[in-house]
């Protein structure tokens, strides 16, 4: 692959107390494009993309080795603080998760923690921006100071994605975001990533192989904690090289 | 298949029997534990409202210049230090006009309450109009005549098993044929404290001093208790000693209360040598014991915040102390004021720390500060209990009634602001 480089893991162990959950992780994130992470469940990708915004701290038994580097530095040294880390690497999480409070609220709260609006009509025109670029706005323009909790399960993750951007982060994670959506709202994020793919680096966890086959560019199979394969998407559905890749994407083993 | 149906329907008989039993069990316990409710109920508003109305007696006063001021000077001091008590046994005598004793007059003169001597020499300071003129007046009867009055039934106890003599009966009806009896509010009873006197005791001293007891117990425990708890749940590290933290606050909860007036009797004032009997101290008291109940109700209703919250704060890059204030710490708001309004129920309910510190002394000044001697609502009720004059019967019981409707006008708002704060999500 040609592309610049964004995230890359050296020899990532990770521990759950005394069990392994992911061993010997080696993988290359390229820059500005959509990599899936597909597995059975157990098998550690959900547990691989938390490690790439530090999100595991918050677990206390979680302990990590090895070396997770964007931007050429590692996330895990000491100098890094996680706080400015989650910053530069947002996430959307599996169950659409927006603050119980009002849809404006929800987008303006990153900006005003961070400090990125200098006056309210800077952070006005930040939420609106933001709401245009997660496809919402235009549904929701006249109650945008209603609650986001009242929104439909589609929209309110379009919403956590909005909240996302409004801190223009460079990496955005997404940990299924889809799995708990119907297939029309699923069709309008996965619009919405192929859109912010061209200014966002996006990791996506998926359980469904088909929206991995539609959004992504590269396709990485983990497995029992292994990072079985990886490689460009089309090449992972049509000629995986492993055995064990070609049992999940035929349906033998998941 | 045909078989396995009738075994079915077979077991099904026991199933459902246990069931019914199940239900009349609990049936039962309800009905038992409502019983027990309205009984209580029973026996104490029927008992305490007599408390809430007071006889008295109306008397043509003769304010006699004969006894009031003799020298004829008018002068304030004078009329102060006038015998008042036999102006108005002299006008209860003009009611009976047979002839009266000497100990005739001495019963008489325990119709009335001996506070109105004192009121009526303000009145006749404010008025010296009146000296040497006759006025209608009603004067607040003594605690005896007053409870035959609201307890007809006494009337037919033998004399001395009465608290009025058959003399004194024939009285008390003749003033009643002549409708110069009349119950009205005890106003005694929700202005003054404490008194040996049940006529003139009130509830209004133990009310202020429970008020200003519980305000120190809530400005000591609540942020207190609200930090703890935040902290041991959201930020504390998970290790032995917070863990051996956590159980000893659980452990504190179960404490008797007795042991926390222990402790503040042996710190507070042995040590620390704080007023006796003060609401300062008895807050403390009441503090140490409410602390843990708050921080357990704090840490839960913090638990009870769905992960997902935080995770979307830290997600976004606030810290963990941002992601709680901001977003974690107001969905547990309601479940925290609710587990704090308990902890205050409870304390405005205890009395037993209260008697360690002094709280149980004779208080016949309302308190108007934190530093003043004092007591509490319970220990009002605790102690009018074991006073042996009759009139405190119903007393206790109206005291009763007065920290009840307390209590549950605490735990009314607890609902309503669990009811009324809690987001849904």
């Amino acid at each position: 692959m040609a592309e610049k480089i964004k995230i890359s893991t050296k020899k990532v162990n990770v521990f759950y107390g005394d069990k392994k959950a992911l061993e010997n992780i080696n993988l290359e994130i390229p820059e500005k494009k959509v990599t899936s992470l597909i597995g059975p469940s157990g098998c550690g990708k959900s547990t691989f993309i938390r490690c790439l915004n530090r999100m595991n701290d918050t677990i206390d038994i979680c302990r990590i080795e090895g070396k997770i580097i964007i931007d050429n530095e590692d996330i895990y040294s000491k100098e890094i603080d996680p706080v400015l880390l989650r910053a530069k690497v947002g996430m959307v999480f599996q169950k659409p998760n927006p603050f119980p409070k009002s849809i404006f609220e929800n987008v303006a709260y990153g900006p005003r923690i961070h400090g990125l609006a200098k006056s309210d009509d800077e952070l006005d025109e930040l939420v609106t921006q933001s709401l245009v670029k997660a496809g919402l706005f235009q549904e929701i323009k006249d109650r945008i100071h209603e609650p986001g909790t009242s929104l439909s399960g589609g929209q309110q993750q379009r919403l956590c994605i909005a909240r996302t951007i409004a801190i223009s982060p460079q990496i955005i994670l997404m940990d299924e975001p889809c799995s708990a959506l119907d297939p029309i709202a699923t069709a309008v994020i996965e619009e919405l990533i192929d859109e912010l793919a061209k200014n966002f680096t996006i990791v996506i966890v998926t359980h469904s192989m088909q929206q991995a086959a539609r959004v992504s560019q590269q396709t990485a199979f983990f497995h029992m904690g292994n990072l079985i394969e990886v490689g460009l998407t089309d090449q992972i559905f049509s000629t995986p090289s492993q055995k064990k890749t070609q049992d999940y994407i035929t349906g033998k083993i998941g | 298949m045909t078989n396995n149906l009738d075994r079915v329907e077979l077991s099904l008989v026991g199933r459902k029997r246990s069931e019914r039993l199940f239900k009349f069990y609990g049936f039962l316990g309800i009905l038992i534990a409502f019983l027990f409710l309205i009984t209580i109920l029973y026996s104490v508003i029927s008992q305490g409202q007599k408390a809430f109305f007071t006889t008295f007696i109306k008397v043509n006063i003769f304010f006699d210049s004969e006894i009031i001021d003799p020298q004829n000077q008018r002068n304030d001091e004078d009329i102060r230090y006038a015998n008042f008590n036999k102006i108005i046994t002299e006008s209860l005598k003009k009611k009976f006009p047979e002839n009266l004793n000497k100990n005739d007059s001495k019963e008489l003169s325990s119709f009335i309450s001996n506070s109105e001597a004192d009121y009526l020499s303000e009145f006749v300071v404010k008025n010296k109009d009146y000296i040497g003129k006759y006025k209608n007046m009603w004067l607040l009867a003594s605690s005896n005549i007053d409870v035959i009055v609201k307890n007809p039934e006494m009337e037919d106890l033998d004399e001395e098993d009465r608290l009025i003599s058959d003399k004194q009966l024939g009285w008390l009806n003749q003033i009643r044929l002549n409708k110069e009896l009349k119950k009205e509010l005890n106003k005694n009873f929700f202005t003054k404290a404490d008194s040996t006197e049940p006529e003139q005791a009130g509830i209004w001293g133990s009310l202020v001093g429970s008020f200003l007891t519980l305000l120190i117990t809530l400005i000591l425990s609540f942020p207190v208790a609200v930090a703890a708890g935040v902290f041991l749940e959201e930020l504390a590290p998970k290790n032995k000693f917070t863990e051996f933290l956590e159980v000893n606050i659980n452990n504190l909860a179960a404490v008797p209360s007795i042991i926390f007036g222990l402790l503040g009797l042996a710190i507070f004032l042995n040590i620390m040598h704080l007023p006796r009997s003060a609401p300062i101290v008895g807050g403390m008291v009441l503090a140490l014991m409410t602390l843990p109940t708050i921080i357990i109700a704090t840490r839960s209703s913090l638990k009870s915040v769905p992960p997902s919250i935080r995770e979307a704060a830290i997600g976004l890059g606030a810290t963990r102390f941002q992601s709680v204030v901001d977003h974690v710490l107001p969905l547990a708001i309601p479940g925290i004021m609710t587990g704090t309004i308990i902890g205050m129920s409870r304390a405005l309910g205890e009395s037993a720390p209260l008697l360690m510190i002094g709280m149980v002394a004779f208080i016949v000044d309302v308190p108007t500060t934190f530093l003043d001697s004092s007591t509490a609502l319970p220990v009002q009720i605790y102690l009018w209990k074991s006073t042996a004059a009759r009139g405190f019967v119903e007393l206790t019981a109206a005291g009763v009634i007065v920290l009840l409707v307390f209590l549950i006008l605490m735990n009314g708002l607890a609902v309503f602001i669990r009811q009324k704060f809690e987001k849904k999500w």
